[in-house]
């Protein structure tokens, strides 16, 4: 029911290579069961969505992480970096052995880099920009950028490094040298050197995973010993298997009625700050919301605070923020918290007496997509929102598969659609780039089918920029260019909320100066202690 | 007629079966005036009355965007009904006329329907359904196509078999010596003693139709939101359940009182006309 | 065979034909577009429908259905995953379906008009009037939440780990001599196989009914009185076995019917059988695993009619002796 939420929102885990936590009474170990949608893949090339890098994150290592309790990034399996213009290079760790026993030297890291190249699946677009990566000294490793790209370190964060030896050992079916770069075993093994190691997989049903006793961080005893990810728990089920401690940490993706009668149950709700938003995609090529002032009425007909308010679970948790702009809040450019958008009849009234369409000329199909029933509702809101400033619309569901075929063409998409959308390495060029950028192909991610020449001049700028300073001005400039050209209704800002068990306690999903600053990361299961409930 | 009448109001359970039946039928009808919130239908929302329990004035409860419950499964039900109707006007037809010239021709035009149909009935229905709505945008005209496409076989079966007996019978190689025309014989002579199998049939799978077309929408195939549909109603309150279980108890109870309406009155009939098994 | 083979052209076309772009929708959103040719061209997408077809063929052949975009596997490694506990699910339903139905009719019949009948009629009728799914949620409801006497869902506690001998739990929890784990998968397998089993119940139930209401007419049944036999025993011997062969033939149709139907079943109690992978490879337009999936539910389909065509020339001996060659 909820698989497509999960491909819609793909998200970024990591580990912090510091350690703080607070001796409790904490029992040692003991078995942590989560649930997540299907599939897990665990192939690390292919990695994409919430589930994907659960298990990436936690069985794999890169060379850096994000910071916990602030933005920027720390070494992990490097120990240093610099840059040279266009080249990074890296100091590697030499403490570090695969699962296999294994060291991992630079050649793992050039080799992983290749493999994501060519498999050219799941997130290796961030890396088309590397030309090339050399093995200095066992210890050292170069990339080589064709052009400046300044989301390049954040991005190092989704380059999972495989054990090159184990990978070779077991290389499939294929032509050419490298075969299949292990595609078949990958999808069912690991070669990984992190904290967790798999103990078996089924892509459809659980992943189990144990400590890995090897691993070049100490982890605390009160780490779970063993972890079971299961896919596809029906919403009923998990609605009782938490209070019984069947279950102890829920997928985001449960309708905010479960996760309200599950805290009223006594649960606690764990939250991650969004790294995304609601987007509600408006067709800015074709009649008649290719006129800005037609958009700019639609985007303050919308009841922002209705909105919110419908995802709310508890009084002060909500899987929804206040909106300011395509930028999350927190996020690199995002505008400040007092331009949060509002309700405002009277200037969508006045927007659409500018607007060179009438009312009365035009039906809107708001579509919602099928597998995320939760769009239904917002749909339904819209409608009702739009009809009091005169816009008649009708609602279509959509099954995803069907959307991503209508949205190539301008003339198949509908005039408004909602996609949840996270930024992967928590950079917004992720987000924005494939968004706004007209020379990109139409997909999902892009159906407003916007074209404008000051939007892609400043989304190339941005790219390119290497001082924070002026990458941030950039951003914020970019950020209010297209909060007044209106392409998107930015809905509100995603909070993921889980529901939990007391068997566990999660620092990085509760206490927000253990919190990382992007999705996903809080579910590093070494950081995580078991309470022996 | 009025012995018909009797019989038919004798036993209980036939009598049960009429008054389901009409409740039903009477309601889809006159669910403007019937139902206490008729524009809760479609696409309104009071999201203020959102998943409330049962109680005066939504005796049914409420929604997740806080519509009555209790209307929109009487709305439900006129879709239901309309669809049933429109799906049987279809396949009937379209079964009934192979299945004739299958029994009554023999040869290869035998053999080639009877595959072909075989192939359709071999294909679970739903799963045939499903991979038909696979396809096409899931709206109600496609939904009826859907049904439609696995109905139609089950009654050139029906006939078929029936066709293949009454073409030996006297009358037909009477109507065949007289030189009739093999339209006449087939629409004419032949037809209409399948009639009452063939009526039967389609009072039992008027309750079927309702059934089948819910279970695609429970699958997220059949009838678009925000169209009242009973399977799409029981499918999404499940997952709320325990907790807002009107969301999903009240309209699975719907399915039933109609299918169940239908299937007693369907077997009332069958014994009415003296229909075989 | 031949049936066979026309269930695999038609589903082959249907799913060639179902909108969205298998290679892109694998790939991702943001596939380059040389990427997206690549996969097309791996997987044949551009070649004409018919040497896909021959091409599929081949594949059947060599027992290969493809990959499956959706999990990365061959499809035949997800159907043989998934296939066991659908099965599993079909036949304790299968088999609650002939000993409550089968009786039922046998009584109902006995008691031909009396309330013991109209009780039955009814009941059977109840079941054969809600979709599976309708029961499974109202069970769900009854038994698992308000009255936790059975497990809410899934096949067997998580926390028994069983080695997968035959993949069908309940038989590889005897082979490991768990008793234990045997009876927690009984328990889970309870609800789902009942709400499954309901519809069926009921239509044998009637069948037996009126076809048993058939024989007692018959003139041996008088003569079997007229020798003074007691009533059970011309029930149980006399009326039933031709009365069976009525009710086998749409059992055997009806226990197809519940391998379909174990897709509404299976989707509310979370059941790890085909169902789920079912309705995803189809919203996910996963031709391969479409066209695997459906041919497997439908070679299952022909097997179990064939069988019961088998079954019922066992049980009636003139079917039997016509067959025999002279």
């Amino acid at each position: 029911m909820t698989s497509m939420a999960k491909t819609l929102a793909a998200a970024l885990l990591a580990a912090a290579s510091t350690i703080t936590l607070s001796a409790t009474q904490a029992a040692a170990g003991g078995v942590l069961r989560l649930d997540e949608v299907p599939v897990g893949e665990l192939d690390p090339a292919k990695a994409t969505d919430y589930a994907d890098s659960m298990l990436m994150f936690n069985v794999y290592d890169t060379l850096v992480v994000a910071k916990q309790g602030e933005a920027g990034l720390v070494p992990d399996l490097a120990e240093s970096w610099s840059v040279d213009g266009n080249s990074y290079t890296f100091k590697l760790r030499s403490d570090v052995k695969f699962q296999s026993g294994n060291p991992l030297t630079a050649d793992d890291v050039v080799f992983s880099l290749k493999r994501m190249q060519a498999v050219g699946q799941g997130l290796s677009y961030l890396f088309t920009n590397v030309k090339d990566a050399v093995a200095v000294d066992p210890h050292t490793v170069r990339f080589d950028l064709k052009m400046a790209y300044s989301p390049f370190l954040a991005a190092l964060q989704r380059l999972p490094i495989v054990d090159k030896k184990l990978v070779m050992e077991h290389l499939g079916k294929g032509d050419g040298d490298m075969k299949d770069w292990g595609q078949a075993w990958l999808s069912t093994h690991a070669a990984g050197s992190g904290a967790y190691s798999v103990v078996s997989h089924n892509p459809q049903q659980e992943t189990v995973m144990k400590k890995n006793p090897g691993y070049f961080i100490k982890i605390p005893e009160a780490a779970p010993d063993e972890v079971h990810l299961r896919y596809g728990l029906e919403a009923a089920t998990v609605r009782t298997q938490i209070p019984r401690g069947e279950d102890d940490i829920t997928s985001q993706w449960l309708p905010p009625e479960v996760l309200k009668s599950l805290a009223k149950g006594g649960a606690q709700l764990l939250h991650e700050p969004g790294g995304g938003e609601l987007y509600i995609k408006m067709n800015t090529a074709k009649a008649p919301l290719d006129d800005v002032n037609c958009r700019l009425a639609l985007a303050s007909a919308f009841d922002y605070g209705t909105a919110i308010k419908m995802v709310a679970i508890t009084p002060t948790v909500s899987q929804g923020a206040p909106s300011t702009g395509a930028i999350p809040v927190g996020m690199l450019g995002a505008l400040p918290k007092d331009r949060a958008f509002k309700h405002d009849l009277d200037a969508a009234k006045s927007y659409l007496a500018k607007c060179k369409y009438k009312p009365s000329d035009f039906t809107l199909k708001l579509s919602w997509i099928a597998e995320v029933p939760l769009e239904e509702r917002f749909a339904l809101l819209m409608q009702s929102n739009f009809s009091e400033i005169g816009i008649k619309s009708e609602i279509v569901k959509v099954p995803w598969a069907l959307y991503t075929e209508q949205v190539t063409k301008v003339d198949s998409t509908p005039d408004v659609s909602q996609v949840f959308v996270n930024a992967v390495t928590g950079d917004p060029d992720t987000l924005l780039y494939g968004m706004y950028h007209s020379t990109k192909t139409a997909t999902w991610q892009s159906s407003e089918h916007l074209s404008d020449p000051k939007v892609d001049a400043l989304l190339e700028k941005a790219r390119t920029e290497n001082d924070p300073k002026a990458r941030e001005a950039t951003y914020v400039e970019l950020n209010k260019l297209l909060v007044s050209l209106a392409p998107t209704i930015y809905a509100y800002d995603n909070q993921a909320v889980f529901a939990a068990s007391n068997r566990v306690k999660v620092p990085a999903l509760s206490d927000s100066s253990k919190e990382f600053g992007l999705p996903g990361m809080g579910f590093t299961f070494r950081l995580m202690e078991m309470t022996g409930n | 007629m009025r012995r018909a009448l009797f019989i038919l109001l004798r036993n209980p359970l036939s009598l049960i079966g009429i008054i389901l039946v009409a409740v039903v039928v009477l309601s889809a009808l006159s669910a403007d005036f019937l139902t206490p919130f008729p524009a809760d239908r479609g696409a309104a929302v009071h999201f203020e009355l959102a998943n409330q329990p049962p109680d005066w004035p939504h005796i049914f409860g409420t929604d997740l965007v806080g519509r009555d419950l209790f209307s929109r499964i009487i709305f439900a039900y006129r879709i239901s009904l309309f669809l049933g109707v429109v799906v049987l006007a279809i396949a009937v037809p379209v079964g009934v006329t192979i299945g004739l010239v299958a029994g009554y021709f023999g040869g290869w035009i035998e053999f080639l329907l009877m595959r072909i149909t075989d192939v359709f009935l071999s294909i679970p229905p739903l799963v045939l359904a499903m991979s038909i709505m696979g396809v096409l945008a899931p709206t109600l005209t496609n939904g009826m196509l859907a049904v439609t496409a696995m109905w139609w076989p089950w009654y050139t079966r029906l006939v078929y078999n029936l066709a293949r007996s009454e073409k030996e019978e006297g009358y037909v190689l009477a109507a065949e010596i007289i030189g009739a025309s093999k339209p006449h014989i087939l629409f004419r002579e032949i037809l209409p003693n399948c009639v009452p199998a063939i009526l039967t049939k389609m009072t039992l799978d008027m309750g079927f139709v309702i059934l089948i077309v819910s279970s695609l929408s429970f699958l997220g195939l059949g009838v678009q939101p925000p169209t009242p549909d009973l399977g799409s109603m029981v499918a999404e309150g499940a997952g709320y359940m325990p907790d807002s279980w009107w969301l999903t108890v009240f309209p699975g109870l719907a399915i039933l009182f109609a299918v169940f309406g239908f299937n007693l009155l369907g077997d009332a009939l069958r014994e009415l006309l003296g229909v075989e098994q | 065979m031949i049936v066979l083979i026309g269930v695999s052209m038609l589903i082959f076309a249907i799913a060639r034909v179902i909108p969205g772009d298998p290679a892109r929708i694998a790939l991702g959103p943001n596939a380059t577009a040389e990427q997206v040719a690549d996969l097309r061209e791996k997987l044949h997408l551009n070649a004409p429908v018919v040497v896909q077809y021959g091409i599929f063929l081949r594949d059947l052949f060599h027992g290969d259905l493809g990959q499956s975009l959706y999990t990365n596997r061959a499809v035949t490694t997800d159907i043989a995953q998934f296939l066991p506990a659908t099965l599993e699910l079909v036949f304790v339903s299968g088999f609650m379906m002939i000993v409550l139905g089968l009786p039922l009719g046998v009584l109902s019949a006995r008691y031909r008009g009396r309330w013991i009948d109209t009780a039955i009629r009814l009941v059977s009728l109840l079941g054969v009037s809600a979709p599976s799914f309708v029961w499974a949620v109202i069970f769900m409801l009854l038994f698992a939440f308000y009255l936790p006497i059975f497990p809410i869902a899934g096949q067997i506690s998580d926390t028994i780990k069983l080695p997968a001998v035959t993949g069908f739990v309940m038989i590889d929890a005897l082979i490991a001599g768990n008793l234990a784990a045997f009876f927690d998968a009984l328990r889970h397998i309870i609800l789902p196989a009942f709400s499954l089993a309901l519809a069926g119940i009921g239509q044998a139930a009637r069948l037996t009914r009126s076809s048993m209401v058939e024989t007692y007419e018959k003139p041996f049944i008088e003569m079997a009185r007229s020798y003074g036999f007691m009533e059970s025993r011309i029930a149980s011997h006399f009326a039933l076995r031709p009365s069976l062969i009525p009710s086998l033939t749409v059992i055997g149709l009806d226990f197809a019917a519940l391998l379909a139907n174990a897709f509404l079943v299976e989707q509310v109690f979370a059941w790890p059988g085909l169902s789920r992978y079912g309705v995803q490879v189809i919203l996910r337009k996963d031709l391969n695993a479409i066209v695997g999936t459906v041919l497997v539910i439908s070679a299952m389909f022909l097997i179990v009619n064939i069988v019961v065509d088998l079954l019922i020339a066992f049980i009636n001996p003139r079917i039997r002796l016509s067959q025999r060659p002279a």
